[in-house]
Order: structure tokens, then C-alpha cells, then sequence
């Protein structure tokens, strides 16, 4: 570090939670998100027995890894799993100088009334030259670690003020034993709400807190939780050099504001690189009086807390929100209710790789006895859950990478083997259908995803021009060996942009590295050879074994992302659910 | 193509660009877009506040030959600097393919999103852009897909001949137009990850 005053702050200057800035993004709070698991288990009068909990970190006298500077914290944690293994759920922020970092991401979780779930907390100082980059992609070996805590979920839980704070440890070698700072977590139960709050601030006259230049103020949103604590929830970006600032829209979910009167801390802030912001002022509104306050075109006054003669100053500087737009958010489950469709497609790899048929070790294996192999089985517990959401229970089936009946080696062929149609009905039918191709076809190669990705794409942009209010769910099963890598992306990246994901799902114990390029989750976007990026992801990688090693469900795991690629496609044009009106 | 007139209206929208870059450093100027059809040109607002992450939401309405002529329309992202003097943080080509014919139906609103490279040919940033060709008059929206997409059966073989096509394309044209090892250094067919700021 030490070159944190060299100029390089712009990772700490942009805004958190709240602030979009791609069209086609989520927001990450994304209450729909389990929505999909939930609905499953319903309808076969299954309740899940938990319920999902945020949780805010903050942490206090952290240690100082920095020479120049202060450590610039950001906390991750993870679940430790039964067999001992760290499973990580989720990152924060990183906070660009300050040894008492709030952090505003939050970190979801499901709490699971019967199960023990160990939380484990890491917390690292971020080296600024990664400062620019998403934390997702952070390699954490490369970061400082300033320390780590544990605690189980239900300890926070049954707090009556929900929150714990925990003595962080940490190993730095023989001999050393230094005070790391606690780490304090505040649960919180989701509310599932549709309701989203638009809003533009600006400000006038705010004071100056810089001696050679103008202010550099930012916004700091906070919800006081019941015991009177506030846990920030957004922050717009660093305006610089203006007392009279204007901010992009901030957008506050109703998960993160809590109620329409529960009470919001504003406060602006002059930005300083060496992260002790400086207070500029403070107030507190609620969402109900932001409202009013666009409405009747009013100000909110800023006041300066004042410590000694227990008054606040009344400071010239205003708040003024000059746009307050209330919309309805709408969930996956509203717009699959509504009538619009989820159309899946599926895609057998009949490549070598798989291993001959006539081998027990073969994925593709032909047992005389009549039990399954492994890509039976895959079809078998995936059918059942794609079954359940598809409208009409008929798939388009295929293979790919096989040696047909004339001969020449096919990268789609309907999997039925019927030369025109390639649908079947049903589980069963692709069942039925995968069987006859096992007779009929031989194993051969190469791998290429390329052609079955555009037949899926070709089927949905066909719908698209008919307007059909329908999306497209491409199931690639396949031992995870990819023979054209840059086809496979070229492929992906065209199809982007149609209502269209891809769920792969790996079956055996092969390397599934190039499967986890593919799924475009830790941040990167796909881009093809012609520099084209793609719009958004679409892809998802779902690993059997782990299925299979209890550590998912298969309703988790293939449900796992859909939901948000399906809202991403559908907010981003604003296409509501089938009926709905539509959305101001 | 069958249109009855050469030309077609697109409605462009420049949204935004993400991890701008100049000599490898985070671009903290006013930037703005400048979107090139044929010899015609037009530029976005300049957008202030964004540094390195603008956001433009800008759009504008260009004329686009469709008798074969124009392959690619060309976006650049330039800065201004405190002087006022403009210049380039990098460029992207987008094949008309993109959002004419192969996969996009007409009337469809495309996303799209390109990779920028600078002069040298090296990335700077992610340009984000909507394109939506206008239907003609006597059009219905979504009435025909386009011809290549007509027959289901010869779709496949199509669609790999366009795209080899669009590619074909890219090729050549970037390395007559760009000398200085733009075609070299891009036609590497392996993935290159390049880290962009993920919005929250």
C-alpha cells in the first residue's frame, strides 16, 4: 500500500448500494432470489424451514497493515461446512481507510432453524491497486489478513438485539499476540416487498470543509434498526469539488429501507482520501417525508450535532430531493404466475471423453441390469424440477459431439432421432429419446457447445419476433471437457442478449475448470474473439457431484441463479409480468 | 434484403462505459461518445461525474445504409481535457449483424456491450450501448424474421456463416484499417479477463 495518497481513490469514491450504473443489472438485494426453491417445495406442501436473514458488519480498532495509511478493510465470510471446509458466502465493500469500517453490503444468508451453521469472518486489508476492481474477483492470498472470528447463526439469532460482537484472532506467526479489534454483526430478517423508491438528491450551500478547494460531498443513508443503531444501507458517489452537489438516482429497495416511516439517517460527508470523512451535515427523514418533501418541493435544513451544549446547529446548507418515484418491483414468481412462460431445451454430450457405453466406468454407461448411469440419473432428478416450471412439459431434446446414423458426426441431432422434430414430452421422453440415441449413436467428438447454444438461440429470437411472452432455459448436460473454448463464448456472448440462459450441468468427476470460465459469476463478463462483451450472464454451471454429496439440493442448485438472469433480461426492458400495469 | 428503401433509422442510446483507462490509469476527465455510420458522426452530452464509470443515457438517431455497404458502425469514447482539447480513451467496432439479422428480430431493443481498445490496441474500458433499428413505416413490428432465420432447417448452417462471416469481416477490416497491430493483438481466440466494476 502506502501510495494511498498518490491520488489512486477512486475505488473508494464510488457509490454503494443503491446506485445502478449497468441497465441490465439486478439489484443485489435481490428478494426474488430464493423465491423459485421456495415455490417447488410449496406446491408439493413441502415448508422450508428457514427464513432468510441479512446480516450488517462492522468492526472496530482493527489493526493497521499500512504504512502510510490506514488498513482498508473488507470482510468475507463463510459457512464452515460439516467436513470441516470453508464455504464462502459472501464479501463486502471494501472501506478505503478506516481501522472502524461500517460496512453497507450485506451479506444474505438462510438461517435454518434445525442446523448448526458455523460462521466464520475473515477480515482483510485491501492493497489499493485491486481498488478499482470488484471485490468478487479479489484473490484473497494476495490481500493482508488482519484477523478472524467465528460465531453460529443461531447465537446472533436469539439475541434479543440481534447482534454479537466477537474478538477478532488470528495467527501472525511465533510469538505474536496483538489486540485484532472486534468485529460486531447485526442480523436482520428480509422482508420480501416489491416496492422500490427512486429518488434524486441534490444540495445547496453546504459548507466548506476543505482549505485549498471546495468540499468533495457524498450522501450517507443509515435505517435506524429498533435498538436505535443505524446500519447504513447506501451511499451515493463522491461529487467533487461542489457545494452544490447533484447525485445519480439512488434507488432503496423496501428491504432496505424497512418501512415508509421507519426513521432514515441522511448525512453528508466531505469526501477525504485518508478516510476520516469529514461530517458536513446531518438529518433524519423518512422515506414518507423524502416524499413529501419532492412533492411540496421543500428542503430538509442540515443540522450539525453538537456535542457540548447538547443542541444541534441549524446549518445553511439544504437537501432537496428533486424526483421521488415509487415503483413496484415485481418478482419472478409474479411474472411466472402471470402467465409468461419458461421454455427449456435440453442437450446430451456424446463425446468419447464420456468413456465407452459398453464400460462400467462410462458416464454413458449401458447396463444390462438396468440401473442408471450417471447421465440417467442427471436427466432423471433435473427433469423433475425443469418439469415443474416449464408450461407445456415439451423440451426440445438433442445431443451433441456423436457419430449419427449417416455417418458424419453431428454438434445437434435431435436426440429422438426422428429427422424433422425434435421435441419430446416429459422426463420420460427424454429418457425414452436419450436411450434410442445410445443405440443409434456413436461416441465421438469434439466437444462443441456452439451449435446446440445457437439452435437455442435461434429458437428463442424466433420467439421474440412473434412477442411472445416467453424464456428460454438451454440444459447442457456434459462431462465438463470442452474442446472450442472461443466458439463456445462466441456462441454465448450472441445469445446474451435474448431471452435465453444456459444451465449446465456437469456429470462425473472430470476437471470442471472451463465450466466455471463459462459461468460468469465472480464478476467478468464473457467476451468474445470479436470484442463483443456480453450483455449479461447467462450461464450457470451446476456440478453433480456436489449434488450428489448432499452439500445441495438439485432445486437449489439449478434454481440457484435463473431467477436473476430471468429478472435481468426482463428489467432491463421493462417488460412486465403478463396483464400488470405498467410500471411508471 | 428486401427493404423497400436503402436506408434505415437507428436509435441509438449510449448508456454508459465501464473502467475507462488511458496509460493504464482509471480516466477521472468529462467523457463523451461518438458514434460513426459511414462519414456521418454524432457525439453524446459529456458526461461529468462519472470519471472512469460515465453514464451518457444519450440518444440519438442515425441513418444507416442497408444495401451491404456499411459492415460496421464505430463507437469512440474521448475525454476532454481541462484545456479542452479532446482526446480518444479507445474504440469499438460493431458488426451490423449484431443487431440486424442473425439473432435479432426486427424492432428488437439490443443490448449490447463492446470491449475498447486504445490506439495500440490495448483495452481500455467496456462501452455499453442500445440499438434498435427503427421499423419502417409499412412494417409491423416484428412482423418477418429475417430471411436467414426464415427456414428452420438450414438454420444452423446459416447462423455458423454468418457469424464465420461477421469474424471474416472484423478481421479484415480492422487490420487494413488499423496498422499498428489492432487485428494482431485481438484475434488471440482465447478469453482475456479484464475486471470491471460491478454496479451495487
Amino acid at each position: 500500500m502506502g501510495n494511498c495518497l498518490s491520488g489512486d481513490v477512486e475505488g473508494g469514491k464510488q457509490a454503494i448500494g443503491g446506485v445502478q450504473q449497468r441497465p441490465t443489472s439486478t439489484t443485489t438485494n435481490n428478494a426474488a432470489h430464493n423465491d423459485a426453491v421456495d415455490f417447488f417445495f410449496r406446491s408439493r406442501g413441502q415448508f422450508p424451514l428457514f427464513s432468510q436473514i441479512e446480516l450488517s458488519l462492522s468492526a472496530s480498532n482493527l489493526i493497521d497493515r499500512d504504512i502510510t495509511s490506514k488498513s482498508d478493510p473488507m470482510a468475507v465470510m463463510y459457512l464452515r461446512k460439516k467436513d470441516g471446509k470453508l464455504e464462502e458466502i459472501g464479501r463486502t465493500e471494501v472501506v478505503l481507510n478506516s481501522l472502524n469500517p461500517k460496512w453497507i453490503e450485506k451479506i444474505t444468508v438462510s438461517f435454518q432453524f434445525e442446523a448448526v451453521q458455523t460462521l466464520v469472518f475473515h477480515v482483510y486489508d485491501v492493497d489499493t491497486r485491486y481498488h478499482n476492481v470488484p471485490v468478487k474477483t479479489l484473490k484473497l492470498k494476495d490481500q493482508d489478513y488482519l484477523g478472524e472470528a467465528t460465531c453460529v447463526l443461531s447465537e446472533i439469532m436469539t439475541k434479543p438485539n440481534r447482534s454479537v460482537t466477537l474478538n477478532l484472532a488470528g495467527n501472525f506467526g511465533a510469538g505474536v499476540s496483538r489486540k485484532l479489534g472486534t468485529l460486531s454483526v447485526q442480523a436482520e430478517e428480509t422482508v420480501a416487498s416489491k416496492t422500490v423508491v427512486e429518488m434524486d438528491f441534490r444540495c445547496v450551500n453546504l459548507d466548506n470543509k476543505d482549505l485549498f478547494s471546495k468540499s468533495d460531498p457524498f450522501l450517507r443513508i443509515s435505517r435506524i434498526v429498533e435498538n436505535s443503531v443505524a446500519v447504513p444501507i447506501c451511499r451515493t458517489e463522491v461529487v467533487d469539488n461542489n457545494l452544490n452537489p447533484v447525485w445519480r438516482p439512488v434507488c432503496l429497495t423496501m428491504q432496505q429501507f424497512g418501512s415508509k416511516d421507519t426513521p432514515l439517517v441522511i448525512e453528508c460527508f466531505d469526501f477525504n482520501s485518508n478516510g476520516n470523512h469529514e461530517l458536513i451535515g446531518t438529518t433524519e427523514k423518512s422515506v414518507a417525508e423524502l416524499e413529501r418533501l419532492s412533492l411540496h418541493k421543500e428542503v430538509a435544513r442540515f443540522v450539525y450535532p453538537s456535542t457540548s451544549h447538547g443542541r444541534n446547529k441549524v446549518l445553511k446548507g439544504q437537501l432537496i430531493v428533486d424526483r421521488f418515484v415509487e415503483k413496484v418491483q415485481y418478482s419472478f414468481l409474479d411474472y411466472i404466475s402471470s402467465g409468461f412462460e419458461l421454455n427449456f431445451m435440453v442437450a446430451v454430450d456424446f463425446t468419447a471423453s464420456n468413456g465407452d457405453p459398453r464400460t462400467s466406468s462410462s458416464l454413458h454407461y449401458n447396463d444390462p441390469s438396468g440401473r442408471l448411469n450417471s447421465y440417467q440419473k442427471a436427466i432423471m432428478e433435473v427433469g423433475e424440477v425443469i418439469q415443474f416450471y416449464d408450461s407445456d412439459r415439451r423440451f426440445p431434446a438433442w445431443g451433441f459431439g456423436g457419430r449419427i446414423a449417416d455417418g458424419s458426426v453431428s454438434h445437434a441431432f435431435n436426440l429422438n432421432g426422428a429427422s424433422y422434430g425434435d421435441e419430446v414430452v416429459g422426463v420420460e421422453g427424454i429418457m425414452t429419446a436419450y436411450a434410442s440415441a445410445l443405440h443409434n449413436v456413436a461416441l465421438a467428438g469434439p466437444t462443441l457447445f456452439s451449435h446446440v447454444v445457437d439452435r437455442a438461440a435461434h429458437i428463442a429470437s424466433q420467439s421474440l419476433s412473434q412477442n411472445n411472452p416467453k424464456y428460454f432455459v438451454l440444459l447442457i448436460i456434459t462431462d465438463g471437457v470442452l474442446t472450442d473454448m472461443a466458439g463456445t463464448l462466441d456462441a454465448l456472448v450472441r445469445a446474451s442478449d435474448l431471452p435465453l440462459s444456459v444451465l449446465i450441468v456437469g456429470v462425473g468427476n472430470a476437471d470442471f475448470k472451463q465450466m466455471e470460465i463459462l459461468d460468469a459469476d465472480k464478476g467478468r463478463r464473457l467476451e468474445s474473439s470479436t470484442g463483443r462483451i456480453a450483455t449479461r450472464d447467462i450461464v450457470q454451471f451446476v456440478p453433480m457431484r456436489e449434488v450428489h454429496s448432499g452439500q445441495v439440493s438439485v432445486v437449489q442448485a439449478l434454481l440457484e441463479e435463473l431467477p436473476g438472469q430471468f429478472l435481468s433480461y426482463v428489467r432491463s426492458r421493462n417488460i412486465n409480468p403478463v396483464g400488470a400495469p405498467p410500471a411508471t | 434484403m428486401s427493404y423497400s428503401t436503402t436506408k434505415r433509422s437507428l436509435e441509438i442510446e449510449l448508456i454508459s462505459a465501464e473502467g475507462l483507462k488511458v496509460d493504464r490509469k482509471p480516466v477521472k476527465r468529462k467523457t463523451f461518445c461518438v458514434v460513426r455510420i459511414d462519414e456521418k458522426s454524432k457525439n453524446s452530452k459529456l458526461d461529468e461525474p462519472g470519471g472512469s464509470y460515465p453514464v451518457w443515457k444519450d440518444k440519438i438517431e442515425m441513418e444507416m445504409p442497408v444495401n451491404g455497404s456499411v459492415r460496421f458502425i464505430s463507437i469512440e469514447v474521448l475525454y476532454r481535457t481541462g484545456g479542452g482539447v479532446e482526446k480518444s480513451v479507445g474504440h469499438a467496432k460493431i458488426p451490423v449483424t449484431d443487431f440486424m439479422g442473425g439473432f435479432a428480430p426486427q424492432g428488437h431493443l439490443n443490448f449490447l456491450s463492446y470491449r475498447l481498445r486504445d490506439e495500440y490496441g490495448d483495452k481500455s474500458g467496456i462501452v455499453n450501448v442500445s440499438i434498435m433499428v427503427k421499423p419502417e413505416g409499412r412494417d409491423i413490428k416484428y412482423s418477418s424474421p429475417s430471411p436467414s432465420m426464415v427456414v428452420p432447417a438450414d438454420y444452423a448452417a446459416c447462423s455458423s456463416q454468418a457469424a464465420a462471416a461477421a469474424n471474416g469481416q472484423m478481421w479484415t477490416s480492422s487490420s487494413q484499417a488499423a496498422t499498428v497491430g489492432y487485428g494482431r493483438r485481438v484475434v488471440t481466440g482465447v478469453p482475456v479477463w479484464c475486471a470491471y466494476q460491478r454496479p451495487f
